[in-house]
């Protein structure tokens, strides 16, 4: 089974007394480790797939498939709960908070759910992200005080402290110089390498696009090509 | 961290505001609080003040009533009283036997209406203590026909220290009289209700009475605490009503007060001999604790107004809030936060701009109380019935001052509530596609 499966899924959003159709049935599937790129140009709906891969939002028809659970029959709360376990997320503008320190943003979503770790484990695993995003000397600054590479470091670490199976970037490097962004999207694929979390971004930088080893392009709202490098398709046993 | 530490953490970011909204709720608790203070010891301040100018806490006047139907108010022999005040054990700071009259005081073709209180000045020197001298001397009472007048009457009849003048009365069954009085000091007088008697000697009051050298009009108890009347009152009641005959303190509709009640029997009953009167200061006093209910009630519409104002400005700002962090508030939801939690971070920051707010007013509240209870108003002051000794006083029922705390913050969660919902039903995607 795919860790990620969307079967004719449709998005239209209204817009004033007309209608955006943005995604006109897209159908694809993920697979746990994947390191994926949905590319294509402004418009093309990315941000959208990727929102309702995030179950941010909600698909207009179709069905999005997370962990094998239909999203469509969860409620709010139930979709709240899946999205907090299963999904970590990466912003564009890094969307930290901006009130908290290095530290506290990365520990912001442990405080939230049912199954919180123990003081320990927590402060331990936030030091082992803190260093792998090499940001030991800035645990305690606030996101003013960071660079934008910094900060996107932190919403990496932020969105890997939950231990989640799939991490949504939504153009991570959209707000970084190249050489930067490159470092971003290295610092992402050695932590798929190493913790075997499936990677989703979203980018338009062609250059960006290549690291990939699973890439969906799209165009006008619909799959225009999909290509993968060194991966088979998902095995249909294949344990979730 | 949890809730409450991001809430302040966001409450800091915009110092100014917070501050500002803080200040307005402080402002409301300081002015409540204060009302609240002053009408706590208002009541006591304003009985201590009357006991003061009645000589007493507790009274007790014989009434006789004569076959053609007038009231005769006379004390022929107390012994009866004194027993059932000795055997009760009864401890009093005084006890004063008055005589008293309303009559004209004319002085050179000036007339003047005046009641004049009978003083045993031998037994009751305290009395001196509490009468603010402006001209002559205490010890020119030794005069019997010695009169002390105040600043008032004496400026109207143009009187001065050793004049003379006539006073004209009606002796205790109503007949004509007419005496003299020598003017021996002129007090201050210190406004509202303290200006209405004159205080002359017990012995010549009575002989213009008409009354024996060992009769005379009221009894008085004066209590070395307010809290003891209420007690005393009914205990010795209870005892007098073995031996003598006496007006029931009860009146036939149950919101009459027990003076009312009495005033009403004298002058519908008939009844032969003596019997007996016993108020007290706490029944006169009831009209004042109707005032107190009046400001407090007044306060608690000017908190409620304030509120009302201080709640708008509330919701306002926690609107610009929403929309200001929207794109937070769309990441805290992706990241797993439930709405309930965005919910609980909004009120929580409004309960700590409440209850910060409300706790600065407490103590701003506590400060000027301080500062102003050290300021000596002065005896002569025009609000000197309000006041303990020409000092302000202020009195906080722990009880009432929780209640408002209780009420800010329940008025602050409601008004932040309907932003705080809005925030935590919007749709993570469009909170994050949002643009400010």
């Amino acid at each position: 089974m795919a860790i990620v499966e969307l079967k004719d899924v449709h998005k239209i959003y209204p817009l004033g007394k007309t209608e955006v159709h943005a995604v006109k049935g897209v159908t694809f599937e993920i697979c746990k480790g994947d390191f994926i790129s949905i590319a294509g140009p402004s418009g093309s709906g990315k941000s959208t797939i990727l929102n309702m891969i995030g179950c941010i939002d909600t698909p207009t028809s179709g069905t999005v498939i997370i962990s094998g659970q239909t999203t469509d029959t969860l409620s709010d709360k139930e979709i709240t709960e899946l999205r907090h376990k299963e999904i970590g997320f990466i912003f564009q503008s890094f969307n930290l908070i901006p009130v908290l320190n290095v530290y506290e943003n990365i520990e912001f979503p442990l405080l939230l759910g049912k199954n919180r770790p123990k003081k320990n484990e927590k402060k331990e695993f936030i030091d082992f992200l803190i260093h792998e995003v090499g940001l030991d000397e800035w645990r305690t600054h606030r996101p003013n005080e960071l660079s934008g590479g910094q900060r996107q470091r932190v919403a990496i670490a932020r969105a890997l402290v939950t231990k989640p199976r799939i991490v949504l970037a939504d153009e991570p490097t959209a707000n970084l110089d190249s050489v930067t962004g490159e470092a971003i999207i290295e610092l992402m694929k050695k932590i798929n390498r190493e913790l075997e979390t499936t990677f989703i971004f979203s980018t338009h930088d062609p250059t960006i696009v290549e690291i990939a080893d699973h890439i969906i392009r799209l165009h006008d709202g619909v799959v225009a090509s999909e290509e993968r490098r060194n991966r088979e398709p998902c095995r249909k046993n294949e344990e979730t | 961290m949890n809730t409450w530490r991001i809430a302040i953490k966001n409450l800091s970011r915009q110092k100014k505001r917070s501050f500002l909204l803080g200040s307005a709720i402080a402002f409301g608790v300081l002015i409540i609080t204060l009302i609240n203070g002053f009408t706590g010891s208002f009541v006591e301040n304003v009985g201590e003040n009357f006991a003061h100018i009645f000589a007493g806490h507790i009274f007790i006047d014989g009434v006789e009533k004569t076959p053609t139907g007038k009231t005769l108010y006379i004390v022929r022999n107390d012994n009866e009283l004194i027993q059932a005040i000795e055997d009760l054990e009864i401890e009093y700071s005084f006890l004063t036997r008055h005589s008293e009259f309303s009559g004209t005081l004319i002085f050179e073709g000036e007339s003047v209406r005046q009641s004049i209180i009978g003083i045993d000045w031998e037994d009751e020197q305290y009395f001196t203590g509490r009468l603010i001298l402006k001209d002559g001397s205490f010890e020119n009472m030794q005069n019997p026909r010695s009169v002390i007048l105040s600043d008032k009457i004496a400026d109207k009849l143009k009187l001065q220290v050793g004049d003379r003048m006539l006073v004209q009365l009606r002796t205790y069954t109503g007949q004509q009289n007419v005496g003299e009085f020598t003017l021996a000091a002129i007090i201050l007088d210190p406004g509202l209700v303290g200006s209405i008697s004159g205080y002359a000697n017990k012995t010549y009051v009575n002989e213009l009475l008409n009354l024996a050298p060992d009769e005379y009009m009221t009894l008085g108890l004066y209590l070395p605490s307010m809290d003891d009347i209420d007690p005393t009152a009914e205990a010795l009641y209870r005892r007098l009503a073995e031996d003598v005959d006496l007006f029931a303190r009860e009146g036939e509709e149950d919101e009459v007060n027990p003076f009312m009640a009495i005033m009403q029997q004298i002058e519908e009953e008939e009844w032969e001999g003596l019997r007996y009167r016993l108020y007290t200061l706490n029944d006169m006093l009831s009209e004042v604790e109707q005032i107190v209910v009046v400001l407090n009630t007044a306060g608690l519409i000017i908190l409620l107004i304030l509120f009302i104002i201080i709640m708008v400005g509330i919701t306002n700002t926690f609107r610009m809030v929403m929309f200001e962090r929207i794109r937070e508030i769309g990441t805290m939801r992706a990241l797993g936060i439930q709405k309930g939690g965005i919910r609980r971070l909004f009120l929580t920051e409004a309960l700590w701009i409440g209850l910060g707010g409300a706790l600065a007013g407490l103590a701003a509240a506590a400060l000027v109380m301080v500062i102003l209870s050290q300021i000596f108003w002065g005896l002569d002051s025009p609000i000197f019935i309000l006041l303990k000794n020409g000092y302000m006083t202020f009195r906080l029922s722990f009880l009432q001052t929780a209640a408002n705390l209780g009420l800010v913050a329940v008025l602050t969660l409601l008004a932040a509530f309907f932003p705080a919902d809005k925030a935590a039903k919007l749709q993570p995607a469009v909170a994050l596609r949002t643009q400010k």
